[in-house]
């Protein structure tokens, strides 16, 4: 009895110690670090939060970081949590912005408290990598063959229909691996989007979604984008699709893809670039807009927008004009740092429709930005 | 026989080692001081887990603070007015609680704290938190106190002790050893959760000290850190990894300690 009363007070006496530590360790104010919070009443410390679609997340903390230091008294923060669940804090309004990959459908819009922007920020690309170990050129891949590795049509590396477009290459006999995302994903989105605009029987068996349904018993789903590049790297004889800042980040094979145009064209910036260049004629008033199967010589067929999505009339003057500011300063100021990052600028004919959208945003019917 | 439970014993502990050893290789070589003291920043410029620990500790804390007394009042109730209907199905119930998804805890806070407020908070993490903890406390506490022998119970009861002097001055202290293993074994459990945190206190890239912001944590920024495009990234989510390991670890080493005497 004696032992454990006094082994028990031990316990609640460490605990005590453990809790104070804590505490101390809290209350410890590193140097150089604001303590003011929320909001724009009072201590002129203007806080925002942002979520949404992890693609852009690399530029956007990017952003975030350098326009704190050009602005020590605004803190604001980039959550990645995905294109859906940023589309949805919009809507919740748990997030003073939110970020897709996807433009809003007219119906997800109509549930929101006002009108909807959608401001692009920059571009990027989804990317077809592979595992083959012997395979050391570039793979060249059509919309056609793509589809028909995940519908299933095609099951041999050394296929026909693969080796057309690859006469160089000694294509291995042995079984393809298809790798999909098994999450709700913009990447999905957008790879879904170029198959569904270029291949009839993929628009009916599949079509274009954040999260299709994908034909059973061909491949395997994997979480994520490190998801999918994890499965594609460990497994041989495997295909996945990711976007071009993963692929870039870790030196992934890349597959040149067929264009309309009827280029092989690689993943890359350039490509990037070419094809928002060439779609800029056909921007909707809304800039909500899918840029795959581009027209150009040199348009990489599977790229995108991203998009920072802020309601129009913004419910706090103070937090309304910080963040019309610094949405002006990325699509400006912000664009600089793109190349690093692997992301493409927009194209200048964009950044001015984005400023009109930017300049349009209001508080209690005051424009903000004059 | 004793060969082959021997060869499981050591397979046991081998995977054990191997997973600690492993952490500890990929993680060792990034931390410093830097790390520990930093905030997360922009890949290529440095940055660490400093709010995410302070984070941490503090949802953890808020955890405890809440899910101790409910949760030993609770166990308290069961062991010693328990066997009733009620007791049961309180039993039952909290079971069934321990069971739980605890995504599923997080998304029951997301809709009772996080709508209204209009934001994920450190609040809706510490409580998300705290909901996972009750009934394990619960559970244990009466485990606990069903171990203490009813002759005390009788012996104090007998002196003219009114009952809840028994329960306070001769039950707790009695099972207060064996509570306090299952709180701190409770403890180890909820700052080790991911999922209840990435729905309710989210993460931030500040310190932060007030409740009522999104809040970050280890687990939830390992998560992020994992999850990106970058080796470096990687490499800060192996180090954050074995700084939360050896944080559960001590935890755990610090009860098997205090508690060796009773074994």
């Amino acid at each position: 009895m004696s032992t454990k009363y006094s082994s028990g007070k031990k316990i609640i006496f460490v605990f005590l110690i453990f809790t104070v530590v804590c505490g101390l360790a809290c209350s410890q104010q590193p140097i150089g670090q604001s303590n003011n919070l929320t909001g724009s009443s009072g201590s002129g410390t203007v806080s925002l939060l942002g979520k949404g679609a992890s693609f852009p997340d690399p530029i956007y903390k990017k952003w975030v970081s350098e326009y704190g230091k050009v602005n020590p008294n605004i803190r604001i923060d980039y959550q990645s949590v995905g294109s859906g669940a940023g589309q949805k804090a919009l809507l919740d309004k748990t997030a003073d912005f939110g970020a897709s990959d996807e433009a809003m459908s007219d119906e997800d819009l109509k549930k929101g408290d006002g009108e909807i922007l959608h401001i692009p920020t920059v571009l990027g690309a989804v990317v077809i990598t592979y595992n083959l170990a012997d395979v050391k050129e570039p793979l060249k891949l059509s919309a056609e063959t793509i589809s028909d590795i995940y519908l299933g049509n095609i099951k041999k590396w050394n296929d026909e229909r693969i080796k057309k477009d690859n006469p160089n290459l000694t294509l291995p006999d042995t079984d393809i691996l298809p790798v999909y995302r098994a999450d709700s994903s913009g990447t999905s989105a957008v790879f879904t989007d170029f198959l569904s605009k270029t291949v009839p029987a993929w628009k009916e068996k599949v079509g274009a979604n954040k999260q299709p349904s994908w034909i059973t018993g061909v491949g395997t789903g994997a979480p994520r984008n490190d998801g999918v590049m994890g499965q594609v790297k460990q497994t041989p004889n495997s295909i996945g699709y990711v976007e071009l800042t993963f692929a870039k980040a870790n030196n992934l094979p890349t597959a040149q893809i067929k264009n309309k145009a009827g280029n092989f064209v690689e993943a890359s910036l350039e490509g990037v670039s070419a094809a928002a260049a060439s779609s800029v004629g056909q921007m909707p008033e809304d800039l909500r807009v899918q840029i795959t199967n581009a027209e150009g010589e040199n348009a990489y067929p599977i790229a995108s927008y991203t998009y920072i999505l802020v309601y129009k009339n913004q419910p706090d003057a103070g937090k309304g004009k910080t963040l019309a500011d610094f949405l002006w300063w990325a699509i400006h100021d912000g664009e600089k740092f793109t190349k690093d990052l692997h992301y493409a600028p927009l194209p200048t004919e964009i950044v001015k429709k984005a400023e009109a959208k930017i300049n349009s945003m209001t508080a209690g019917g005051k424009p903000l930005r004059q | 026989m004793t060969t082959l439970t021997a060869a499981c014993a050591v397979f046991a502990i081998v995977i054990l080692l191997i997973i600690l050893s492993y952490i500890a290789v990929r993680g060792i070589t990034s931390i410093n001081l830097e790390f520990l003291v930093d905030t997360p920043k922009p890949v290529g410029e440095g940055g660490g887990i400093g709010n995410a620990i302070v984070g941490s500790v503090m949802m953890t804390l808020l955890a405890t603070l809440i899910g101790l007394p409910i949760g030993i009042g609770a166990g308290v109730y069961m062991a010693e007015f328990g066997n009733n209907w009620f007791g049961s199905t309180v039993r039952f119930i909290s079971d069934t609680l321990i069971g739980i998804p605890s995504i599923i805890i997080g998304i029951f806070i997301y809709t009772l704290v996080v709508l209204p407020m209009g934001r994920q908070s450190g609040l809706a993490g510490g409580l998300a938190l705290a909901i996972i903890m009750i009934p394990i406390v619960a559970r244990t506490t009466e485990e606990m106190i069903r171990l203490v022998p009813n002759s005390m119970r009788e012996a104090a009861l007998a002196l003219g002790a009114p009952q809840w002097r028994v329960i306070w001055n001769i039950v707790l202290p009695a099972a207060s050893a064996g509570i306090a293993t299952g709180v701190m074994l409770a403890i180890a459990r909820i700052s080790g959760e991911t999922a209840p945190l990435l729905f309710t206190a989210l993460n931030s890239r500040f310190y932060n000290y007030f409740f009522d912001q999104p809040m970050s944590s280890l687990t939830v920024q390992i998560y992020n850190y994992a999850t990106g495009p970058f080796d470096i990234e990687h490499n800060m989510a192996w180090a954050a990894t074995l700084i939360l390991v050896g944080l559960i670890l001590t935890i755990n080493i610090a009860v098997r300690y205090l508690t060796r005497k009773r074994f």
